[in-house]
C-alpha cells in the first residue's frame, strides 16, 4: 500500500463531504476545460458513488474517501477509494423505468447514474481492503 | 449547506402549493424538501408545483425525495402509466432536466418552463 499514488482530494467521509467532493469536480474541470455537459455528468457520477461510500460503504463508522480527477486526452477519467466495507454492486438492479412510479422500488438509481453516464465504470476490491472505483467519460474536453 | 426552501400559493383551478428550492438537492439535503413537503401534506396541500429554478445540482437522492411527494399526494392509484395531476415541476436547468429524462421521470410528471403555464395546467 506503500507505492499508493496520493489523490488531489481526500475528505471525511459524510454526507456534508459531498458537496466538497463536487466543488473539486467542478474546480478541476474548469482547470482541464471540460465542457458543460461533460461537466454536468461527472458531477453527478461521483456525487452518486461517494453518496454509496457514505451511505452504504462506511454506514456508521468513519472513513476517508479520496478522489482524483484528470485529463486523459480528450477524456477524463476519474478514480475514488475508500476503506469501507467491500461493496458488491453486481446485484443492484436498474430502476423499472416503465412502472407506473408509485410501483418503483425506492433507490438503485445511483450505480444505474453511474453506468448511464460515463463510458466506463469499473468498480474493484481494493488490496488490503477497501473499494475502488474508475470512472472514464470520453469527449469531455472541447479543444 | 443547506437547502432554502420557500412556500408560496397560488391559484389555479384549485388551491396550488408553490414550493420554491433554493441549493443542492444531494443525499444530505433531500429529507427537508420530503419534510417541507409532507408538512404542507398535513396541513391541507393537495396540489404541488416544485419550482426547480434555483436548483443547481439534484442528484438521484432529489428524486427518492419527488418519488415519495409523488407518493404523498397521488392517493388514488391512476390505471396505467399516467402524469401526476398533483405534482408538477417548473424550470429546472439543463443538467437537471437532463437526469430528469434519464431517469424516466417526465413520464410521470409534467414539466414547465412557464409559471403562469404550470398554474394554468393545474
Amino acid at each position: 500500500m506503500g507505492d499508493e499514488q496520493a489523490f488531489d482530494l481526500s475528505v471525511k467521509a459524510n454526507l456534508e463531504c459531498l458537496k466538497k467532493v463536487r466543488q473539486y469536480i467542478s474546480q478541476t474541470a474548469t482547470r482541464l476545460g471540460v465542457n458543460n455537459e461533460a461537466l454536468g455528468d461527472l458531477l453527478l457520477v461521483v456525487d452518486e458513488a461517494v453518496t454509496n461510500v457514505v451511505i452504504h460503504g462506511y454506514g456508521d463508522d468513519e472513513g476517508q474517501v479520496e478522489v482524483q480527477m484528470q485529463a486523459d486526452g480528450d477524456a477524463v477519467s476519474i478514480q475514488i477509494r475508500d476503506r469501507a466495507e467491500t461493496f458488491d454492486n453486481s446485484h443492484v438492479n436498474a430502476p423499472q423505468l416503465d412502472t407506473e412510479l408509485k410501483d418503483r422500488p425506492f433507490g438503485g438509481m445511483g450505480i444505474f447514474l453511474i453506468r448511464k453516464m460515463t463510458d466506463e465504470a469499473e468498480f474493484m476490491a481494493r488490496p488490503g481492503g477497501g473499494n475502488e472505483i474508475h470512472l472514464l467519460k470520453r469527449d469531455a474536453i472541447t479543444r | 449547506m443547506g437547502l432554502d426552501i420557500m412556500v408560496g400559493h397560488a391559484k389555479g383551478n384549485v388551491p396550488i402549493t408553490v414550493l420554491r428550492i433554493e441549493g443542492d438537492i444531494d443525499a444530505a439535503t433531500h429529507k427537508t424538501l420530503q419534510d417541507k413537503a409532507a408538512e404542507q401534506v398535513e396541513t391541507g396541500a393537495t396540489h404541488i408545483l416544485l419550482d426547480l429554478g434555483g436548483v443547481n445540482y439534484m442528484g438521484s437522492a432529489g428524486f427518492r425525495a419527488i418519488h415519495a411527494i409523488t407518493n404523498m399526494l397521488n392517493k388514488e392509484a391512476a390505471p396505467g402509466l399516467s402524469k401526476s395531476p398533483y405534482l408538477k415541476l417548473l424550470g429546472p436547468t439543463d443538467a437537471v432536466a437532463r437526469v430528469i429524462k434519464t431517469l424516466g421521470f417526465d413520464v410521470y410528471l409534467d414539466i414547465y418552463q412557464d409559471r403562469d403555464e404550470a398554474i394554468a395546467s393545474y
